[in-house]
């Protein structure tokens, strides 16, 4: 049969067939589950766990001393044995004595001793090295560079008892000991700066209860079961496949087609129609990040010229954030926007933390009247009635700042923008793409911006509010307030729980007094997956989390 | 030999302005390399470390000079963001880049000429105008909006092929030939999404190209010198019209090299637009230079092939190019 015109057609439809002919059996099977990740990761090596993708990957691949998991009742880390089985303070919790597992070897057969364990402390803490945990071993003997000083801080009680000394004062916990651990045998051998350029940090030796498999780059991570790993138990998840998948739609098409079995950060426009079907359990994740309107407390431009802080002439004064606080309906953009995924917020400090939070303070309500009043009250006056206040002969007048790709805070500014008007203030928005955005917050040239934090866990509230500028350049809003500063100091010095609880509350209600910046909404993390997966748990920690007991 | 000479000296000199400028500019726009540190969960004092290894702290000047140094002995710099060289992260994404690029401006190329000459044949009769108006609703379709449609159609409700990747994730593979058919069985979709966005632009090149050729005397002397109508198309029109098309079609190909941003964001591919896209939202400032200096060469490359084809087909170009 000759080529001819007429049966094209044909050889097309052939094509086809053959395509789907070929079409291989899709490699889903009952002990394999794809999550879906938006982009790929920078690398295997525990050190360098900068995006929450690499954590959770090396969570998988690499033991820790302990692990922590969230109580749901008390609202606070609860800390269970891994390769430490178990452990005791001595009486001023000035040192740790560990109790570690005999059985636990890395992928090439080595076993995992405590070798590993303080070489591990070493490297991480090596200035050398730039690890995601450079400059956090705070209650540990360091160097002036932060790195950690072996001969003060560790004592090799027997092959498997390990002793670590902390400084006299300070106050360490648990979590200073949950991380990755990372193989001696492995890295020794490479000079310390070359150890985010080696082979060794793409293909690693791992000890956690699954086992490398396979990168495709920029398409997929592939993580399999590890029998041998005392975590491993037979039935349950037996390999584990990242697939990213940089476009949301394609994300969402393939978990509908069943291409993926995990996603999260769905849209809650989408939810709706993934309730619908059987094959799904939709979940969101609460209470982990929040929205929030940020006021430059600083006059720009004298702290540009000379690093002088000095108070913003709008946004320096406390009545005047809270008169901006009450002018945006935030219950709007929960009910219409977020369609119930969200929660109002009135600090920084998480309704997850159910000690901590201090629970008799109600979110500022939309109330443009009081709004008003407070603005009179601080000088602000409409004089010449041209619909702008004005204050020793300066308009309320500035930009928000906010990032082009987010729909959420376009809608809220918009609203915001309409609201204020009627305030009497004039906004303009001005849309930027993020690292410019970041940039302005970062170099205090924003009057005003919207974005979000996502809070870390344990708590810590230091990192962005604390006075100092030079020490806490997450202090984007530049907030100054020595009243607290004190308190936050305090919760570095070695108190109760219960006394860090009530600090915690004291801070949050100046913060809701002061509004340095506009708290506005929790947003929940909506996550769907498939029914198929057993003992998925959706915490404040996450929910690619402790996957090893997935069924 | 001349020409290539002078060419090769003019596109060294551009390539050299270009990432010089680059370069520069990369570093004085908002944002830097070490924002991504800034995150509750890391100490200020890695940042100011990151900072000063990234070389960040040093006048553009001193940091220029050193790229220079590296780059004239072949070294790009490490990616901020893989950790490797940027060579090496590069090289991953252009064989793929090839063959994607390569298929794409095939169909195009291949099916502007065949569709053009199909219209042509049915000069002025519905066919024609159903094609010409056909070709311009095509052009209009964003490739994001196609890319989608065709997934939805053939992935979602006829499951004929795969919506995203270059291969099954996590498949073995078993034996070349059943490897070949799974990547071709997952570019299917893409290849044609990226040629559909260009397909109508060959086809009105070829069709506008056909008719002006057609008009003019030398047809016209043929026609009358009792030369068949096939002769004069395949021997004359077509070669004739070939000239102009294939001076944009260097330019395209080289384009399509750079990456096609959207269709690999669509389907999941790991492309040169992804990459580059992805460096400049990071501020890799070394990744993002040797982008653009692999995306500059290939064009010259492109350019210079499809300015020695022209010469093969019509050898009055030589001088012309060479002044």
């Amino acid at each position: 049969m000759s080529i001819t015109r007429k049966n094209i057609p044909l050889y097309f439809l052939l094509l086809i067939s053959i395509f789907v002919g070929c079409k291989k059996e899709s490699p889903l099977n009952s002990s394999q589950v794809v999550i879906a990740i938006p982009s790929d990761i920078e690398g295997l090596n525990p050190l360098f766990s900068f995006s929450i993708n690499e954590a959770n990957i090396n969570e998988l691949l690499f033991l820790s001393l302990v692990k922590h998991t969230w109580d749901e009742k008390a609202g606070d880390l609860k800390t269970e044995p891994m390769l430490a089985k178990s452990w005791e303070w001595n009486s001023d919790s000035s040192s740790i004595t560990l109790d570690l597992r005999n059985d636990v070897q890395w992928s090439d057969g080595v076993p995992l001793t405590i070798d590993d364990v303080i070489f591990s402390f070493d490297v991480y803490s090596d200035p050398a090295v730039e690890s995601y945990l450079y400059g956090s071993f705070i209650p540990f003997y360091t160097e002036k560079d932060n790195h950690i000083i072996a001969e003060k801080t560790f004592e090799k009680l027997s092959d498997t008892k390990l002793k670590i000394f902390f400084v006299s004062g300070s106050s360490p916990s648990l979590f200073n000991l949950d991380f990755p651990l990372v193989p001696k045998h492995v890295f020794d051998k490479i000079p310390r700066k070359e150890i985010t350029t080696a082979k060794e940090s793409f293909n690693p030796v791992t000890s956690g209860p699954f086992m490398f498999e396979k990168w495709e780059k920029n398409q997929a991570i592939i993580i399999k079961e590890n029998p041998k790993s005392f975590l491993h138990k037979d039935g349950n998840i037996g390999r584990i496949i990242f697939k990213v998948i940089p476009d949301y739609k394609a994300r969402l098409t393939q978990l509908k087609n069943g291409e993926v079995d995990l996603a999260e950060y769905l849209k809650p426009e989408d939810v709706d129609e993934l309730k619908k079907s059987d094959a799904f359990i939709v979940s969101s994740l609460k209470g982990r990040e929040y929205d929030y309107l940020g006021w430059n407390n600083l006059d720009k431009e004298k702290f540009k010229k000379n690093k002088d802080i000095t108070p913003n002439k709008l946004f320096g004064s406390a009545k005047v954030r809270q008169a901006l606080s009450l002018a945006l309906n935030r219950n709007e953009v929960i009910g219409s926007y977020l369609r119930g995924y969200g929660e109002l917020a009135s600090s920084p400090i998480s309704p997850i933390f159910k000690n901590s939070v201090n629970e008799s303070l109600i979110p500022y309500t939309f109330d443009l009247e009081k709004a008003k009043a407070l603005l009179a009250e601080e000088g602000w006056k409409d004089k010449d009635r041209n619909g702008i206040l004005e204050k020793n002969g300066e308009e309320f007048k500035f930009t928000l700042t906010i990032s082009s790709n987010n729909p959420r805070r376009i809608f809220a500014a918009t609203l915001f923008k309409n609201t204020i008007k009627q305030l009497g203030v004039e906004m303009n928005i001005e849309q930027v793409e993020l690292g410019m955005l970041i940039d302005k917050i970062n170099t205090k040239s924003a009057d005003a911006w919207m974005a979000s934090w996502i809070i870390p866990i344990p708590l810590d509230l230091k990192f962005s509010w604390y006075s100092n500028l030079a020490t806490t350049p997450m202090n984007f809003p530049s907030y100054q307030n020595k009243e607290l500063d004190a308190l936050l100091d305090q919760l570095e010095t070695k108190i109760s729980k219960q006394q860090k609880n009530e600090l915690y509350k004291k801070i949050e209600t100046i913060l809701f007094r002061d509004q340095p910046v506009t708290f506005l909404y929790w947003i929940d993390n909506i996550i769907a997956y498939n029914k198929k997966i057993e003992n998925v748990e959706v915490t404040p920690l996450g929910t690619v989390h402790h996957c090893w007991l997935w069924r | 030999m001349l020409l290539f000479i002078k060419r090769a000296a003019t596109s060294v000199l551009i390539l050299f302005l270009t990432v010089s400028f680059l370069f520069v500019l990369v570093r004085i726009a908002p944002g830097d390399p070490s924002q991504k540190y800034l995150s509750p969960n890391l100490s200020p004092q890695l940042i100011e470390k990151v900072k000063s290894s990234f070389q960040l702290d040093k006048p553009i000047s001193k940091q220029y000079i050193s790229f220079l140094e590296n780059a004239f002995s072949g070294d790009l710099g490490i990616s901020y963001k893989y950790h490797r060289p940027v060579s090496e992260v590069i090289s991953e994404v252009l064989p793929f880049t090839f063959f994607f690029s390569l298929s794409a401006f095939t169909i195009q190329f291949v099916g502007g000429l065949l569709l053009a000459f199909w219209a042509f044949h049915h000069h002025k009769k519905l066919l024609d105008k159903f094609l010409s108006s056909g070709s311009i609703f095509l052009y209009a379709v964003p490739s994001f909006v196609s890319g989608v449609f065709l997934i939805y159609l053939f992935s979602v409700q006829l499951k004929l092929f795969p919506s995203s990747g270059v291969k099954t994730v996590g498949s073995l593979e078993e034996n070349f030939f059943l490897l070949a058919f799974d990547y071709l069985h997952h570019l299917f979709l893409p290849v044609v999404v990226l040629a559909l966005t260009g397909l109508p632009v060959y086809f009105k090149y070829f069709r506008e190209s056909f008719e002006e050729n057609q008009q003019k005397l030398y047809t016209v002397y043929l026609r009358a010198n009792g030369v068949s109508e096939k002769r004069i198309y395949l021997r004359h029109i077509i070669p004739n019209s070939l000239n102009s098309i294939i001076a944009y079609a260097g330019v395209d190909l080289g384009i399509l090299f750079s990456g096609a941003l959207i269709t690999e964001v669509v389907f999941s591919l790991p492309g040169m637009g992804r990459l580059a896209v992805n460096a400049i939202l990071g501020r890799d400032y070394p990744l993002i230079v040797g982008c653009t200096l692999t995306a500059g060469l290939l064009v010259i490359l492109t350019n210079l092939i499809a300015d020695l084809i022209r010469m093969k087909i019509d050898k009055r170009l030589v001088k012309g190019l060479l002044n």
